[in-house]
Formats: structure tokens, sequence, C-alpha cells
């Protein structure tokens, strides 16, 4: 599988604080690439630096197969695509007028930005000024400015931030849609369930570390569901020091992986705990999450 | 200078009203220079020679546009760059391919060029108020074109200064309200010494005027101190260049 994005090392400090620290990325190429973190994590961050808007302090970066510094910059800039932090638009002007501004910096042709404003559906706003849109024209003008110069990588950051359910679905329709037209997508959130079902590959970012990258399978393999033990006396095995609270039907139990759970019966059986089952609870992705960022939450 | 950059910036300034801004400065300066033409008090004087008529209203010009001049540069500066602000345009721009010392520049020559032009404008229709009210005196030609060539380049120094401000601090009311105590200065200086004018840039407004008293309590031609005043706005000139390609060299916008 070849990557339209790796880092090896990329490291960001502004004085003696390291906001972004050694992260190896790979963004495979056609697919949507979730990139995940609380706020603070970094995330803006290292987009900046996938597209030479802030300059790396340590580690490489190549991206579309050419290693990023200010000397590519001019050579990427046609086939990347990006919306960093809040969309960009002129309030005074209209869509289209907005869109003719982009035109002319890309050099991009009449068919590109009306194509980009089809892919969106924004046809229909484009005479209206941009300071009269709603949260999710803006968005989706952004994209469109995005999208003006039939890019091959898409770099996008909170493109559903602030959107209702219906906003975060048609932005959600929208990039899948251009990974199936080949358009490689880094998009970030803070919040797992806005990316889940239209990343395929997913990094996790917690406090400038990439905590976890691969696919949303692997997230589940990556971490152990709490233990449930049914026992009728729990007290007891409360007084055994044991470090569980109580749970339904007994106790529940944290981090413990295979090796741990059998030591656990073990020691329960040992002091005559009458044990009636063991079973792991079903997680939702959100708890896996929770669990990779150290419980300190997304948002 | 970049082609794209100004082609770009002249969209923009498209719906930002900066033409009735200027509209509205150059009937406010012309009004306000010319009313007392056009009392009854005046009208003797409009032919005599002594009453020196051309000069009072030149002197008027040069007391109403240091007063109105530095606020009108400040606003026209200050909306030009809090576009970028608001909308994210100093990061478009650069993964467009346009650094934010890029769009400053293009902003200087676009509002300088309108700016200059409201200037000379501005400057005929006071002396055409002169002629409208009838004033038959010889008129000073030299003097005239002196002192509008020289307003019209101490607006570009202030415009430069101004937009260096408004792209440094993103509130844009420190920007007015320098244009506010800027003008203030401008006519404060011109009622001290020379080397007050001279000091600011805003004062410069005061510096430029082709008229002083004369020995007999009149009004009497003076040559401004243009060895002070040209270097002063080269190197404001300059001192705005460096700070472009500052800003296209650092990291992300120049706020
Ligand atoms: N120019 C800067 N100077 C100093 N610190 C900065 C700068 N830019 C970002 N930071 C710090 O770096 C950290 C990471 O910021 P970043 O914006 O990348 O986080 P993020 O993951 O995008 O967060 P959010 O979800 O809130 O957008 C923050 O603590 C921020 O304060
Ligand atoms: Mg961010």
């Amino acid at each position: 599988m070849s990557h339209v994005i790796t880092t090896e090392g990329l490291t960001k400090t502004y004085g003696s604080r390291t906001v972004v620290d050694g992260l190896d990325l790979r963004v495979p190429e056609g697919c949507v690439y979730g990139f995940l973190g609380p706020n603070g994590s970094g995330k803006s961050t290292t987009m900046k630096m996938l597209l030479s808007l802030v300059r790396p302090t340590r580690g490489e970066i190549s991206v579309l197969g050419r290693p990023v510094d200010h000397r590519t910059r001019h050579e990427l800039s046609p086939h990347i695509g990006s919306l960093i932090e809040a969309p960009p638009g002129y309030g005074h002007l209209t869509g289209r007028e907005n869109m003719a501004v982009v035109q002319r910096m890309l050099g991009s042709s009449d068919r590109q930005v009306a194509r980009a404003v089809e892919i969106v559906r924004l046809g229909e706003h484009m005479d209206k000024r941009v300071r009269d849109y709603s949260l999710g024209m803006k968005q989706r003008l952004g994209i469109a400015t995005a999208l003006a110069r039939d890019p091959r990588l898409l770099v996008l950051d909170e493109p559903t931030n602030g959107l209702d359910p219906a906003g975060i679905e048609e932005i959600r329709e929208l990039l899948v849609s251009l990974a199936d037209r080949g358009i490689t997508v880094m998009v970030s959130s803070h919040l797992l369930d806005e990316v889940d079902r239209m990343a395929s590959v997913l990094g996790v970012l917690g406090r400038g570390r990439l905590i976890f990258q691969g696919t949303r399978e692997e997230l589940f393999d990556r971490s152990v569901p709490d233990l449930l033990v049914d026992t009728p006396e729990p007290e007891r095995a409360l007084d055994l020091g044991l470090p569980a609270v109580r749970g339904p039907g007994g106790l529940r139990l944290s981090g413990f992986d295979d090796a741990a759970t059998a030591d656990l019966v073990r020691q329960l059986v040992h002091h005559e705990v009458p044990v009636h089952g063991v079973r792991r609870v079903r997680q939702s992705l959100e708890e896996v999450f929770m669990d990779l960022t150290g419980r300190e939450g997304l948002s | 200078m970049n082609r794209t950059a100004v082609a770009v910036e002249l969209r923009k300034t498209r719906r930002a009203r900066v033409v009735p801004v200027l509209a509205v400065m150059v009937i406010a300066v012309v009004a306000l220079s010319s009313a007392n033409l056009f009392s009854d008090s005046m009208r003797a004087d409009l032919s005599d020679p002594s009453a020196q008529p051309w000069e009072q209203l030149l002197l008027n010009h040069v007391v109403v546009a240091a007063m109105t001049s530095p606020v009108v540069v400040a606003v026209l500066a200050s909306r030009q760059v809090d576009i970028e602000h608001q909308g994210q345009g100093w990061t478009l721009a650069r993964v467009c391919g346009l650094g934010p010392g890029q769009l400053c520049r293009a902003k200087a020559l676009v509002l300088g060029a309108v700016l200059t032009l409201a200037v000379a404008v501005q400057s005929a229709l006071v002396a055409g108020a002169g002629l409208l009210a009838g004033v038959e005196v010889a008129f000073p030609a030299g003097m005239w074109a002196r002192y509008t060539l020289t307003l019209a380049l101490v607006n570009l120094v202030v415009l430069f200064l101004h937009l260096w401000l408004a792209a440094r601090v993103d509130n844009q009311f420190v920007g007015l309200g320098v244009g506010l105590l800027g003008a203030f200065y401008a006519v404060f200086a011109l009622l001290m010494p020379a080397w007050v004018a001279l000091a600011l840039p805003w004062g410069h407004y005061a510096a430029i005027s082709p008229l002083g008293t004369g020995p007999d309590g009149g009004l009497a031609a003076v040559t401004p101190a243009y060895g002070v005043l040209v270097p002063y706005l080269s190197a404001v000139v300059v001192l705005f260049a460096v700070a472009c390609r500052r800003f296209d060299r650092a990291e992300e916008g120049p706020a």
C-alpha cells in the first residue's frame, strides 16, 4: 500500500513546550484518514506542518512522494486542497466572488470551479454574501475552495465543527464520495462520532503523541475491555484488596488482560469467594478511545 | 509586485466601499475648506490681491486635510486588512501560493492609487470652489501643485504605516485610535515649531504646508523642510518593504 503522507519523528516545539512530539504518520492513498485527538493535542499544528504553513522543529515530512519544505511548497500546493481551523471566506463578498478570488490565486479553470461548487451543492447560494451564510454553508464554501484545483489530497481541519447532525452527515457523505473518486482525505476532529463512520483509517493524538494508528478494528483490539465478575459476595472480594469497583451483579475491574484474568479467578477461588461468572463488557468505540487518551475526555 | 496579488486585491475591493469612503472625504474636505469663501464678508476680498484669497483657501485646505486624512487613511487600511483577519485570508492566500507580505504590498498599491487619485480630485475641487466663488486674483498654480503632490506622498507613507499596524495587530480599534491621535497631532503640529511637525509622520501633514506667517502678519510662502521630509518618507517606504518580506518568511499570518 502506498502512502500519500508519511512523517518521521515530526516534532514542533513552541519555546519549551512540545506540542507535537515525534509523529510517524502513515496516510494510505485513497482513504479517509480520521485524525483524532482532544482539544490542544496538536492536530491543527500537525496539519499546518503538512501544508508547510508552520515549520517543523524536527523530523521529515513527505507528501505525494515529495519532501515538504519551502522549496517544494509551490510544486505541491496545486495538488493539495486544505481547510485549516476555520473555513475561509470574505464576508463582504458573495460566494461566487469568493470563488473568483480563489480561482485567480490558483489559476484554476472555470470548469474546475463550477465542479467544486457542484460537489458541495452550494449552487443556489452563490449570489448571497458570505456574511449571511449559515455555518454549514461556510464550511461547504471552504471545502469548495479546497476542491477548486482538482486536488489529489485534501487536508481538512475539523470540517464538521459546529454543524448539526444533518450537516455532519452531509459532509460525511461528501468526503466518502471524494475518497471514492480516488482523493485521499485527511480529516481531523476532537469527536470520535464525527469521523467514526467516514474514516477507514484512524490516527489518535494525545498530548502531541500518536497513541494509535490503524483501522477501526485494530483500535478495538488495542484496548482491553473491563472485566465483570458475577458474585453474590462482592465485599469479600473487595476485602482482598482487588482494584475493583462494585458493578452489575458483582465487581467491575479495568485493565485485566487474559493472564491477569486467570490470576484473578485463581485468587478468588483460593479465598473461597463464590464466582458465578466472568465476562468482558461490550465496549463502544468511544470507550476504547477514552481508554487510549487516558480518560481525559475528548471535548 | 505580484500581478496575481494585485488582481485579487481589486476583486476584494469591489464591495469594500472604498469609493464611498473616499467620496465622503473629498466632499467634506472641499466643503469645509471653501465654506467661508461664500460668506458675505469675503465677497470684497475675492478680487483684492492683498487679501490673499487663494492663500487663505489653500491654508484652509491644509488645515482640513491634516484633520481628516489621518482618519480616512486609517479607516481604509484597517478595512482592507481586517477582511484577511476575519476571513482567514492569510491562510487561504498562503495555501494558494501568496504570502501575507505580497497581500500587504498589493493592498498598498491598490489603496495608494485610489487615495492619490482622490487627493488630486479633492485639490482640484477646492481650487474649483475658489473659481466658482469668483476669486479674480491670479491662481498660484506652482504652490498649489506642490502641496497636492506632497499631500499625496504623506498619505502614502501614513498608509504604509497603517497597513503594517493593521496586519500586526488584529484588533482594528488600535489602528483607528492611532489614526485619531494622528489627526490631533497633525492639527496641533500646525501651531508648533517645525521640528514638532517633522518628528512623527502624522505631523508631516503640517510640515508640508507651503504657507506660513510673514513679517507683516499676513500669509507668506515658505519652503517646507524637504531635506528632512524626503529621507524620512523614503525610510518608511524601505521599512514597509522589509516588513512585508518578513511577513512572507514568517510562519502563518502576520499578527
Ligand atoms: N503559535 C503558537 N505558539 C504557541 N503555542 C501554540 C501555537 N500554536 C499552537 N500552540 C499550542 O499548541 C497546542 C496544540 O495546538 P493545536 O491547535 O495544534 O491543537 P488542536 O489539536 O488543533 O486543538 P483543537 O481541537 O482545540 O483545535 C496548544 O496547546 C496550543 O496552545
Ligand atoms: Mg485545531
